[in-house]
């Protein structure tokens, strides 16, 4: 065995036992399961308030319009799911990101690691294919539940493209948490104070998902978690058009929230892209930068440093 | 001058961060079976010495040779021959001895890690520790698993940092007879330590560092001929505050 | 023998005081209170040019309707009321805000744990729950001081992007967003501070902090906010159907039970109370825009007793529970 495949299969032991992870991955499943019961029941509701309107436009002469969900594709319901996932699951990618390093750190390790004999990028290539694949367990538990919630709901007929669909829209999720992820894990590395890591990386996720999209199109932040609401164009105006050009290419979690409409199929019709960057491209380009980031960083970490009081 | 009996070799091997100087440039040998001693006061330079000599930190001057292998160009062959163990090592609380010490067996390379481990568990006498959690421990108990990581592949020159920091007397005195049967069995061991008494009883030399500087260098034999038992303290004194003749 | 009563009270104020000394020699204050500016500030800007951009689109439409000798009253004219442009603000003060209480609540507590100096406090002569009481008036002082920085940096900008200057009134209503922020920035500091100080270690706590963060703050509103109907289509479903006002409420009222449920769960979370009113008492809500202080203040008195005894009660908690003799430093 490698010794990057050592390190991430004792690191990945250690997040097994640890409760606070296995409490947010729990958590993680829970909301996962709350976006389907949403979906479905504020689907129902506009359904119902649309027989009761029909009825009134009907009886008073006027034009009835079409029902603005009756059209709706069957992975529509799942549309808080982006959400959650830019919540929730980047919050978890964050706290695995941090705790790889500062459970060597904290446990004073440091130095047995680095008088082993194996490179220090084996080191960081270890921890971060630990983070790839805790990250990746738990967005397929996000696609277990999705799953089993599409077959589960009556009225929806899933065809198998839907289901490529939802897979393709949780490796991209996949892709966004983990850039998080490493982004946690190299600031870690780089800055030995006790939760820097989570709190450097957390400002940054922060400023991404609540900043940005104020900037390029005057979404609020409590819009740019409602999945619907944050889909709304740019405003019509000079200042708005330089921003979204400037800033959309690095508005991640509008990229995101682009995409989880568009595979997910609850794009409003016409909606472009933030900036001249496609989504599809903008998410990769993140996750590598990142990766380079933590690479360089946890290879360039000070393993002479550590304790329970480091 | 180094030899090919040398287990540790030096040659104006030194660090400074920007204009602070960790550690002066520090040329020393010692050779292949010895039990080293390096003394000297809080922040003399001990710890960094044993940091460049292991590989965790890179000098900003000077070379060292450990084990026969560059610790600059070579160090994964320094690092295959080493062992190490930190002041205050706490390791892997969530998980039990043998989870442990079959990680770093498995990282040191051992083809068979769990007779690695069956074997130095029973050689340290702590086989009924094995499938404890580390984190229940006590400092003593932590002190003697940490010592069995670093011996595990049974590594030709052993890098004890303070190794009876915080032990209590019964543990001193098993970590003594530890370090004399890894001695006996051919391992150089390079140790700092605070207590002349160890000094005394285990080490075949000594060193003695002081702000970053060697300033004495003897075998036991010379020192125990020239210096009784108490006067070791008067020596030490002496030659860390500069004020006895040195004999480096 | 001395009166032990100023003695404690001398003693709250002295570990709050040097606390608060700490924090403000700290460079984190300054850094999280100027991103919080910044935050606010480009809401309030973009707040401001998109309103602009509605003014002119609407001044087109009208000059095109007069042009064509229509009557001008067929299109509705964009609302400009300035405290409105507060909104953007608010939303950053309920999340960004939050986080940084959080921290500053953790930071308060590990660093006692890390220097091992909570063991020196505790063995002073004064009863336990003192010293925590003394870290929450200490963090409630910078919660002041920090909401104060940019709830002031905001109301200088605001006449600069509005062009209307603002009254006694005005200054009245920023006064009691701030107050109310106070309270619920408080309640954030003290839940960072109580975990931080009970975990095994300060960093685990802080992790469970973020963690009910996430749910009070962000999925909470988000949950109601995602059922409200309005929400579901963009633009609004009532809109999209063309209903008049009067069936919509007809409508609505046969959803009452939905309605309720879905009302439980943003009322839930301390975050929508502070939303709820500040929303008001700013006029962000258009059914209170315009509305006297008092007159607002009657109705959303509700969301500030709630503010007020959430905040009492989770302070309550924090003093009650004592400190285990185990999590005194930094890792037990």
């Amino acid at each position: 065995m490698t010794p990057s495949r050592l390190l991430a299969r004792q690191s990945l032991a250690g997040l097994m036992r640890d409760r606070s992870v296995l409490i947010l991955v729990a958590f993680f499943a829970a909301m996962v399961m709350v976006t389907a019961w949403l979906g479905w029941s504020a689907t129902n509701t506009v359904n119902a308030i649309y027989a009761d309107a029909a009825q009134y436009l009907a009886g008073a002469g006027q034009p009835v319009p079409s029902n603005p969900v009756g059209q709706s594709a069957p992975l529509a319901v799942l549309r808080n799911l982006g959400v959650y996932i830019s919540l929730i699951g980047t919050f978890g990618a964050i706290v695995i990101g941090q705790l790889l390093i500062e459970a060597d750190r904290r446990a004073g390790t440091l130095p047995l690691l680095g008088t082993r004999p194996f490179a220090r990028r084996d080191y960081a290539l270890g921890k971060m294919r630990a983070l790839g694949v805790a990250t990746g367990a738990m967005m397929a538990v996000a696609g277990l539940i999705s799953v089993a919630t599409l077959f589960t709901i009556p009225s929806l007929v899933v065809r198998s493209a839907d289901l490529a669909r939802l897979g393709l829209f949780l490796i991209l999720g996949w892709a966004y948490i983990t850039t998080f992820g490493l982004v946690a894990l190299g600031a870690a590395a780089r800055m030995p104070a006790t939760a820097s890591g989570l709190i450097s990386a957390s400002v940054v996720w922060l400023v991404v998902t609540f900043v940005l999209p104020e900037l390029t199109a005057n979404i609020h932040p409590t819009a740019s978690i409602n999945p619907v609401s944050t889909l709304a164009a740019t405003p019509d105006s000079a200042f708005f058009r330089v921003t979204s050009t400037l800033l959309g290419p690095v508005s991640l979690s509008e990229a995101f929230a682009w995409l989880s409409g568009d595979l997910l199929s609850f794009l409003p019709d016409g909606l472009a892209p933030r900036g001249p960057v496609p989504p599809l491209v903008t998410l990769p380009l993140a996750l590598l930068l990142a990766f380079l980031f933590a690479l360089r960083s946890a290879a360039k970490l000070d393993l002479t440093a550590g304790g329970p009081d480091a | 001058m180094p030899s090919s009996n040398s287990a540790v070799s030096t040659h104006g091997l030194g660090i400074s961060y920007g204009d602070a100087v960790a550690l002066h440039p520090l040329t020393l040998d010692v050779q292949k079976g010895e039990v080293f001693g390096f003394l000297g006061h809080n922040g003399a330079g001990k710890t960094t010495t044993i940091r460049l000599l292991t590989t965790l930190l890179e000098p900003t001057t000077g070379s060292a040779r450990v084990a026969g292998h560059d610790i600059i160009s070579d160090p994964l062959k320094v690092r295959a021959a080493i062992g190490y163990l930190p002041e205050n090592v706490r390791l892997y609380d969530r998980f039990t001895t043998r989870e442990n010490l079959m990680f770093f067996a498995r990282l040191s390379g051992l083809e068979k890690p769990a007779d690695a481990v069956h074997e130095t568990l029973d050689f340290l006498n702590i086989t009924e520790l094995a499938d404890r959690r580390v984190g229940t421990f006590s400092k003593g108990m932590r002190q003697r698993v940490g010592l069995a990581q670093a011996i595990l592949h049974r590594p030709d020159v052993l890098f004890l940092d303070e190794p009876t920091s915080g032990l209590d007397p019964m543990g001193v005195r098993q970590l003594r007879e530890i370090i004399d049967r890894l001695n006996a069995a051919g391992m150089t061991i390079f140790m700092n330590t605070h207590l002349l008494s160890e000094v005394a009883r285990s080490c075949t030399s000594i060193g003695v560092l002081a702000q970053g500087r060697l300033v004495f260098r003897d075998t036991m034999q010379v020192v125990a001929a020239r210096y009784d038992e108490h006067s070791l303290e008067e020596l030490y004194v002496g030659v860390a505050a500069g004020h006895s003749e040195v004999a480096a | 023998m001395p009166n032990i009563l100023p003695s404690i009270r001398g003693s709250v104020m002295t570990i709050a005081l040097r606390d608060a000394r700490e924090q403000l020699r700290d460079r984190f204050l300054f850094w999280a209170t100027l991103a919080l500016v910044v935050a606010s500030t480009a809401s309030l800007v973009t707040g401001a040019i998109a309103l602009h951009s509605d003014a002119a689109t609407y001044a087109a439409a009208r000059d095109q309707l007069l042009a064509l000798g229509k009557d001008a009253a067929a299109i509705a004219a964009p609302e400009f009321y300035p405290l409105k442009l507060m909104r953007g603000m608010i939303e950053q003060v309920e999340i960004m805000g939050a986080v940084i209480a959080l921290v500053a609540g953790y930071r308060a507590a590990a660093a006692e744990r890390g220097r091992q100096t909570l063991a020196l406090i505790l063995t002073r002569p004064l009863p336990h729950w003192a010293y925590r009481l003394a870290k929450i008036i200490g963090g409630m002082g910078l919660a002041a001081v920090s909401l104060g920085i940019v709830i002031i940096a905001t109301a200088i900008l605001l006449p600069v992007v509005s062009g209307i200057g603002l009254g006694t009134d005005d200054a009245l209503r920023l006064a009691l967003t701030w107050a109310a922020g106070v309270f619920y920035l408080t309640v954030l500091f003290t839940l960072g501070f109580g975990l931080s100080l009970w975990a095994r270690s300060p960093a685990s706590g802080l992790i469970a902090a973020f963690a009910l963060w996430i749910l009070v703050v962000l999925v909470a509103p988000q949950i109601g906010d995602t059922m409200d109907p309005d929400n579901q289509v963009a633009g609004g479903v009532f809109a999209q159907l063309s209903v008049p006002k009067a069936e919509q409420d007809r409508i609505k009222a046969g959803f009452a039970g939905y309605e309720t449920f879905r009302n439980g769960i943003e009322v839930a979370s301390v975050t929508k109370h502070f939303e709820r009113f500040t929303f008001a008492i700013l006029g962000i809500k258009d059914t209170y825009t315009g509305a006297p202080v008092d007159k607002v203040l009657a109705e959303k008195r509700g969301d500030l007793l709630f503010l007020f005894l959430f905040s009492l009660g989770l302070g309550g908690l924090v003093l009650l529970r004592p400190i285990n003799p185990d999590r005194l430093t930094k890792e037990s």
